[in-house]
C-alpha cells in the first residue's frame, strides 16, 4: 500500500532515496548501490550495533559517527558513508578485526566468498601495522559432526549465538568468557543437537563456521548453482545446489520469503551424501548382474503378470510422476495398493488451507499433535518468529514436552495420546483465542491421533475463533499425491505378491509376502533385501519436475546436475513402462509435454502448465550465500 | 546469577555438573547459563584454595604497594601465578581490580569481608591465623 | 571481621557544609530506629502525603542536582525521560555497581547510611510512578550489601516498604540484586542486561533505558549518592540546596581521595572549591619529600592533569573546559616517584580485562594497547609504538564504540600521552626511567580523627 505518509525521503551520499518508514539506512543505502558493509547486522535478526563496521555520519545529528544498522532513515536526513570520518573508521574497524586474524585465506574455506575479504579489499587499509602476537586458539574446533568452528578467524559479531537465541530458541552454542578473550563454544563442549544448527554456516560472515561436509571441497567459482527445493519433506523450502565436476557438493538456502525466509534444516543442508555415493546405481540389474534397459523393463513387465501390486513411492516423488502413475493406476495398475514413504493420515483438506507467511500475521497460533521442530523443521521456526517477535501467542496441544515450551506465555494442554481433538474442541473458549487471525497447525500425532476426528475438530475449531487450519503434512509430496487423487491406502503392503519400490520402501521392509520385487532407487539398501529388478533412479538434484508442498503451492525443481546414460530420467521411464503396459497415450517427448498433459487432467496441478523458465546464470558469488 | 551462587559457594567452584542442574531447575538451555558463568570474574570455574585472597592491584592500591604485598602473599603460600592453588590445597591468591575501598589502599577481599591497610605484618597474621584453624578443624576430624 | 567499625576516612564533621554526611558517625545509624531519630523518612513521609509526584520532580530540578555516577546529566531531566502514559509497571534501578578505580564513595555511603540510599530510591520510585526499585550492588561489595538488606527487612517489617507506607495506598518495595564482577555493569544498558541474568553486553541507544529498559519497561537508573541527596532536598526544598555549590554544579558531593596522599578518604565538599583544597588540606598532600606529579579529578577514566592544574575547581564544567571530566568523584593522586607509563599501562588492563567484548574497538583495540605499553616497558618498544598507541586512542573515542569504556581507555592513553610525552618517549625510544624512584611505600594512614575535625564523632 505505497502511500505518501509512510515514505521518507533521504539523500545517502548526495543521491536521493525514498524508502518506506522504518527502512534502516545500511538497507536504504542498498537501493542506490552504496555499499556499507556489515558483520554482525543481519537483515533477519534484531540489529545491535555491535562490530561498528557500519558507522556513517548523519547530519542533522550527533557530531559522532552512528551504526547505520541501528538508525531508521528520518525525512530529509543526509548520511554520508564517504566522508573522511566514516571512510576512516570503516577501516579502522577491518584492521582492528585483522588484528587477531589468522589471514589463513588459503586453507579456509570461505575464501572467494567472504565478505571479510571483499571488504578489506574495497573499504580497508591497504598495508597493516600490525605486528603484536595474535590470540591463539585450538583449530578447527568439530561443533558436530558437520559444523567446524575456528575460533582464531571469528569476529565475534554474535550472528550465530543470536540466530540461536532468537530464531531458534535455543541457547547450545554460547559466548565464554569477556573482551578479547571472548570465544564461541558449544554447551559443555558437546555436540550440536539442534536441527537448526546449520544455517550458522551460511551466517557467520568469515570462515570460523563451515561445514565439514564440504571442507576443501571446492572454491565458489569452480561451482556452478542454481536455486531448487528441498527434497526432505513437505514445507519445500527454497535451496541452492551447487555442483562441482558433476557432484552435488554442497547445499545452502535461498531466501523465499514466503516459507523459509533463507533458512533450511540440517536435513536438507546435509543429506546428500547419497546423491554422490559410490555406490550409487547406475544400470539396470537384474538377478546381481548388470542388464539393459530392455531386458530389465521385459523381466519388470513378465514379473508383475497376474500378482495382486503394491507399489511403495519415495516422499519426493514428483507432481509429474504422480501423474503418470495415476496414468498406470487407472489402466493395468488398477486396484494396486500404494504407500508413501514419511506420510501422514491426514486427509485431503476441504478448501484452502493457511499459508506459511500468513503466519506472520497471526494474533494466536495452535499447534495440535506434532512436533514441528521435527515433523515440519522451518514451520517451527516461522512460529518462533511469530511468537517471539510479531506477539503472537501460543497455545500447544501435545502429550510430550516441546521445544515451543521454551516460550514462558506459551499454554501447553498434555492431553493423552489419542485425545487431541477432545481437547482442541475445548480450546475454543480459550481467551487467548479471542483475537483472530487464529492459526491451527495440526499433524497426525505420528500415528496416534484419529486424523478424520482431528480434521472435524480443527474445523470446528477454526470457525469459532477466526482461525485457518494448516495441515501438517510430513512427505515432501504428500500433499501433490493427494492431489492427484492417490490416496495412499495403507503403509503396509503386507499380502501383496508384487511389490514396485521406487525409492526406500515405506512400510521400512519389503512385505514378506512378496514373490517378484522390482526396486528403482538412487542406491541400494539393505532394507530392499534382494531384489529381481533394480533399475537406477535419478535423485532430486538430477530431476526435472515440481512438488507441491504442505500449502498447496506448486514448486519446481532446478536440476544442477546432468542426467547422462544409461541413466534415465524418471519420467521416460514411466512412459517407456506405460507403453510396455499397453497404456494408450503414454509417449512423452518431454517433461514439459507431461506438464500439460497433467495441468489439463488434474485440476490442481494446472500450475504445471507454466513452469518458470529456465534460471539466468547469476551473478558472480560477492557475498556468499547468504547476503552479508 | 544467584542460583549459580548458591552452587559456587557449596562447591567452591562452578563445576559442569553444577552449571547444568541450575540450567535445568531453571528451565533454561545449559550452553546459556554456561555463557553467563564465564563472563563476570566471581564466578570460578577451576577449584580455589580453601582460602583465597581477592588483592586489589588497580591505581590506586599500586601506588600504595600493593604489587609487594601480593608477592609476599605468593611467597608465603608458595606459589608462582595468581590463581595458582598452593600445594597444600589451602591458599590461593588472585589480583582484582579496584574493590571501592581506595582510602584504605592497599587492601583486599577475603571470607567475603574486606581488609584495609595491609602490611607483609598483616597478611601473615591472617594466612596463620587460616593454618591454624584449618589444623584445629582437622584436629577435631581426627579426634571427633 | 576486619572491616566492621574500620574507622570513618573521611570529612564527616570536617567541612562546613555537611548535606549527605551530616550524621555520620552516629553509632548505629545503619538502624533504622537510629536513622529516624536523625530525622529520617521524615522526607519520605513528606513526599507521599503531601507532595504530588511533580512536585516532587520539581524539587529535583530546581535543585540542579546532576547525577553523581560519572556523566553528571541533571536528574531532574533525567526523571522527566520516563514517559508518564505508559501503561504497566515502571522500575528504579540503583546503580551501587560502583567499580570506577579511584571510587569509594558509594561503597562509603552505603555502609555508614543504607537507609538515606533506601530512602532516595523511595522517593525517586514515587517521583516517576514506579512501585519496585531494585537495588543491583556489586558482588564484592559484602558488607553493605548485608546492611542493605537488613536495612530492607526492617522498612518490610515497619511498613514503610509494603502496600501502604505511611499510610498513603502507593505500594512501595526494594529488592537487591548482586552483581558477580564486571566493571561493565556500572554502564546502564549493561547493568540492565545484567538484571536481567545475561551476559553484561551494553545495548544500542536508542532506545534509553527510560523509555524501554528493565525487561522492556520504562526505568529509571540513578547511582547511589544521587539518590542519597534526594532526602535532603525534600526537606529543604531544591531551591535551598541549590544556595550550595555554583552555577551549574549544586550542593556538595563526595570526593574519594585516594593514591599517594597522607589522608585517604571520602571527603564530603561543596562543588566549587580546588582540587589544591582536596587534595592538599583535606587530604594532606604526597608523602613528606615528594610531590604530586598528576592526578585524575574523576575516576581513571577522567583525563589526567598535571600539577599545575591543581587549583582547577571541581565544578563539573571547569573541569570539562579544563580537558577532563568530574566523572565518579575518583580522585587518584600520583606523586613523582612513581612513572606514569607504567600507571597507564595498568589502567590499560584493567581496560581490556574489563572488556565486555561486543563491539569490536575496545575489545581489540584494549588488549592490543596493552601488548603495546608491555613492548614499549620491556625494551622492545619504538617510535611506531608510540603511533600505534595513538592510533588506538583515536579510533577507540567519539563514537566508535558501543559504550563508554572505550572513550575511556582512549582518554586514559590520549591525556597521559599528551602530558607526558617526554616519559613515553623515554620508555619507547631510550628504554629508560627516570619517573620511576626507589621510594618506601606509603605508611598506612592513622586512624585517629583528622586533627580539623569538629566535635566527638
Amino acid at each position: 500500500m505505497p502511500d505518501a505518509d509512510n515514505l521518507v525521503t533521504l539523500t545517502i551520499d548526495g543521491q536521493t532515496v525514498t524508502v518506506p518508514r522504518g527502512t534502516l539506512i545500511v538497507e536504504a543505502a542498498k537501493k542506490v548501490s552504496v555499499e556499507i558493509p556489515v558483520f554482525c547486522y543481519h537483515h533477519k535478526l534484531d540489529p545491535v550495533g555491535a562490530c561498528r563496521l557500519c558507522l556513517v555520519e548523519i547530519s542533522p545529528g550527533p557530531p559522532k559517527p552512528q551504526t547505520g544498522c541501528t538508525t531508521p532513515v528520518a525525512e530529509g536526513m543526509v548520511v554520508r558513508t564517504n566522508s573522511a570520518l566514516a571512510v576512516g573508521a570503516r577501516a579502522d574497524i577491518l584492521e582492528y578485526e585483522l588484528v587477531n586474524h589468522p589471514l589463513d585465506c588459503p586453507i579456509c574455506d570461505k575464501g572467494g566468498e567472504c565478505p571479510l575479504q571483499d571488504y578489506t579489499f574495497r573499504h580497508g587499509y591497504p598495508t597493516s601495522r600490525i605486528d603484536a602476537p595474535r590470540r591463539h586458539f585450538q583449530k578447527p574446533v568439530p561443533l558436530s559432526d558437520k559444523i567446524a568452528l575456528d575460533r582464531e578467524r571469528c569476529v565475534l559479531c554474535y550472528r550465530c549465538t543470536r540466530y540461536y537465541d532468537e530464531i531458534a530458541w535455543q541457547q547450545e552454542l554460547t559466548a565464554e568468557q569477556r573482551g578479547v578473550d571472548t570465544y564461541i563454544a558449544s554447551q559443555f563442549d558437546q555436540p550440536l543437537q539442534s536441527i537448526f544448527s546449520g544455517n550458522i554456516i551460511d551466517l557467520c560472515p568469515v570462515g570460523a563456521l563451515t561445514s565439514r561436509l564440504w571442507r576443501f571441497e571446492s572454491r565458489p567459482w569452480d561451482m556452478d548453482h542454481t536455486a531448487s527445493v528441498c527434497a526432505k519433506c513437505a514445507v519445500g523450502c527454497s535451496v541452492t545446489l551447487w555442483q562441482r565436476r558433476n557432484q552435488l557438493v554442497r547445499v545452502t538456502s535461498h531466501e523465499n520469503n514466503d516459507i523459509d525466509e533463507g533458512w533450511i534444516c540440517d536435513r536438507g543442508r546435509f543429506d546428500y551424501a547419497e546423491v554422490n555415493s559410490p555406490e550409487r546405481l547406475r544400470t539396470p540389474r537384474l538377478g546381481g548382474r548388470d542388464s539393459t534397459w530392455d531386458e530389465a523393463m521385459v523381466a519388470l513387465v513378465d514379473g508383475l503378470k497376474g500378482k495382486t501390486l503394491g507399489v511403495s513411492l519415495r516422499q519426493d516423488v514428483t507432481n509429474e510422476e504422480l501423474f503418470l502413475i495415476t496414468r498406470l493406476l487407472a489402466g493395468p495398475w488398477r486396484g494396486a495398493r500404494v504407500a508413501l514413504e514419511r506420510r501422514t493420515r491426514i486427509p485431503v483438506p476441504s478448501g484452502e488451507t493457511l499459508r506459511i507467511k500468513d503466519l506472520d500475521d497471526c494474533k494466536a497460533i495452535v499447534v495440535v499433535a506434532s512436533d514441528t521442530a521435527d515433523d515440519v523443521p522451518i514451520v517451527n521456526l516461522r512460529i518462533k518468529k511469530a511468537v517471539s517477535k510479531r506477539g503472537a501467542r501460543l497455545l500447544i496441544v501435545h502429550p510430550n514436552d516441546l521445544d515451543l515450551d521454551r516460550w514462558p506465555h506459551a499454554v501447553h494442554v498434555r492431553n493423552e495420546p489419542g485425545k487431541a481433538a477432545e481437547e482442541l474442541l475445548k480450546l475454543a473458549s480459550n481467551e487467548l483465542l479471542s483475537e483472530g487471525p487464529v492459526a491451527v497447525l495440526w499433524g497426525d500425532g505420528r500415528g496416534s491421533e484419529d486424523t478424520k476426528e482431528l480434521a472435524s475438530a480443527v474445523a470446528e475449531l477454526a470457525s469459532k475463533v477466526d482461525g485457518r487450519a494448516m495441515p501438517l503434512y510430513r512427505a515432501t509430496n504428500e500433499r501433490g499425491s493427494l492431489a492427484a487423487g492417490l490416496t495412499a491406502t495403507d503403509d503396509d503392503l503386507e499380502g501383496c505378491q508384487a511389490v514396485v519400490c521406487f525409492g526406500p520402501p515405506a512400510p521400512g521392509r519389503i512385505p514378506t509376502s512378496a514373490m517378484f520385487v522390482a526396486v528403482w532407487d538412487t542406491v541400494l539398501r539393505p532394507e530392499h533385501g534382494d531384489p529381481d529388478v533394480v533399475l537406477p533412479a535419478v535423485s532430486f538434484a538430477e530431476t526435472q519436475g515440481s512438488y507441491t508442498n504442505l500449502e498447496g503451492q506448486v514448486q519446481f525443481l532446478r536440476p544442477i546436475l546432468p542426467v547422462e546414460p544409461p541413466m534415465r530420467e524418471s519420467w521416460e521411464v514411466f512412459s517407456d513402462l506405460g507403453q510396455r503396459l499397453g497404456v494408450g497415450a503414454m509417449d512423452f517427448l518431454g517433461i514439459f509435454q507431461i506438464q500439460r498433459e497433467a495441468a489439463r487432467a488434474i485440476p490442481r496441478f494446472a500450475a504445471l502448465a507454466n513452469p518458470p523458465p529456465p534460471e539466468r546464470q547469476p551473478t558472480p558469488v560477492l557475498y556468499g550465500p547468504a547476503r552479508p | 546469577m544467584p542460583a549459580l551462587d548458591i552452587a559456587q559457594e557449596e562447591l567452591g567452584y562452578l563445576t559442569a555438573d553444577a552449571m547444568s542442574e541450575v540450567a535445568e531447575l531453571l528451565n533454561l538451555d545449559a550452553g546459556y547459563v554456561e555463557g553467563v558463568a564465564t563472563f563476570y570474574s566471581l564466578f570460578h570455574l577451576t577449584p580455589t584454595g580453601r582460602h583465597h585472597f581477592y588483592v586489589c592491584t588497580n591505581l590506586s592500591c599500586t601506588l600504595r604497594g600493593a604489587v609487594e604485598i601480593c608477592d609476599h602473599i605468593k611467597q608465603r603460600i608458595g606459589v608462582e601465578e595468581f590463581k595458582e592453588v598452593s600445594a597444600d590445597g589451602l591458599f590461593s591468591v588472585e589480583e582484582v581490580e579496584c574493590l571501592g575501598a581506595c582510602e584504605y589502599a592497599p587492601m583486599m577481599r577475603y571470607q567475603q569481608s574486606f581488609h584495609y591497610d595491609l602490611t607483609p605484618d598483616k597478611v601473615d597474621t591472617l594466612i596463620d591465623a587460616a593454618r591454624r584453624e584449618v589444623s584445629s578443624s582437622e584436629d577435631r576430624e581426627a579426634h571427633g | 571481621m576486619a572491616d566492621a567499625g574500620a574507622a570513618l576516612r573521611g570529612s564527616h564533621g570536617l567541612e562546613r557544609h555537611h548535606l549527605l554526611t551530616a550524621d555520620f558517625g552516629t553509632p548505629d545509624l545503619h538502624r533504622l530506629d537510629v536513622y529516624r531519630r536523625c530525622g529520617g523518612y521524615r522526607s519520605l513521609e513528606k513526599a507521599l502525603k503531601e507532595m504530588a509526584p511533580e512536585e516532587v520532580h520539581a524539587e529535583v530540578k530546581a535543585s540542579g542536582l546532576r547525577g553523581r555516577g560519572g556523566a553528571g546529566f541533571p536528574t531532574g531531566t533525567k526523571w522527566g525521560f520516563v514517559p508518564k502514559d505508559v501503561p504497566g509497571p515502571r522500575y528504579v534501578v540503583v546503580n551501587a555497581d560502583e567499580s570506577e578505580p579511584g571510587t569509594s564513595k558509594d561503597r562509603y555511603l552505603m555502609e555508614n547510611s543504607p537507609h538515606l540510599v533506601l530512602e532516595g530510591a523511595c522517593i525517586a520510585a514515587y517521583a516517576v510512578g514506579a512501585h519496585q526499585a531494585w537495588i543491583y550492588i556489586r558482588g564484592e561489595y559484602d558488607r553493605p550489601h548485608r546492611l542493605l538488606t537488613d536495612a530492607i527487612g526492617e522498612l518490610r517489617t515497619e511498613g514503610i516498604l509494603g502496600p501502604k507506607p505511611f499510610g498513603k495506598d502507593y505500594p512501595l518495595d526494594i529488592q537487591m540484586y548482586r552483581g558477580h564482577g564486571a566493571y561493565i555493569c556500572g554502564e546502564e544498558t549493561a547493568l540492565l542486561e545484567s538484571l536481567e541474568g545475561k551476559r553484561a553486553q551494553p545495548r544500542s541507544r536508542p532506545p534509553f533505558p527510560a523509555v524501554k529498559g528493565a525487561w522492556g519497561r520504562p526505568t529509571l537508573l540513578n547511582n547511589v549518592e544521587t539518590l542519597a541527596n534526594l532526602a535532603w532536598i525534600i526537606e529543604h526544598g531544591g531551591a535551598e540546596y541549590a544556595r550550595f555549590g555554583r552555577e551549574r554544579s549544586r550542593g556538595t558531593r563526595l570526593l574519594s581521595v585516594s593514591g599517594n596522599v597522607e589522608r585517604p578518604g571520602v571527603y564530603e565538599i561543596e562543588l566549587g572549591v580546588s582540587f589544591r583544597h582536596v587534595i592538599m588540606e583535606l587530604a594532606g598532600g604526597p608523602p613528606p619529600g615528594r610531590r604530586v606529579k598528576v592526578f585524575w579529578p574523576g575516576g581513571s577514566s577522567a583525563q589526567v592533569l598535571p600539577e599545575p592544574m591543581l587549583d582547577l575547581s571541581t565544578d563539573l564544567d571547569e573541569i570539562a573546559r579544563a580537558g577532563s571530566m568530574a566523572g565518579s568523584g575518583g580522585v587518584i593522586v600520583m606523586d613523582d616517584a612513581h612513572c606514569v607509563v607504567k600507571a597507564a599501562h595498568r589502567l590499560l588492563r584493567f581496560y581490556a580485562h574489563e572488556s565486555c567484548g561486543k563491539c569490536t574497538p575496545c575489545r581489540t583495540g584494549g588488549d592490543w594497547a596493552v601488548r603495546t605499553y608491555e613492548r614499549i616497558l620491556s625494551a622492545e618498544g619504538s617510535a611506531v609504538d608510540l603511533e600505534i598507541l595513538d592510533r588506538i586512542q583515536e579510533s577507540v573515542q567519539y563514537g566508535r564504540c558501543l559504550c563508554a569504556l572505550g572513550d575511556s581507555a582512549g582518554q586514559v592513553i590520549a591525556s597521559t600521552m599528551q602530558h607526558f610525552r617526554d616519559e613515553y618517549e623515554e620508555h619507547a625510544l631510550r628504554n629508560e626511567c627516570s619517573a620511576e624512584v626507589p621510594r618506601r611505600l606509603d605508611r598506612t594512614p592513622r586512624t585517629e580523627p583528622h586533627p580539623q575535625q569538629k566535635g566527638a564523632s
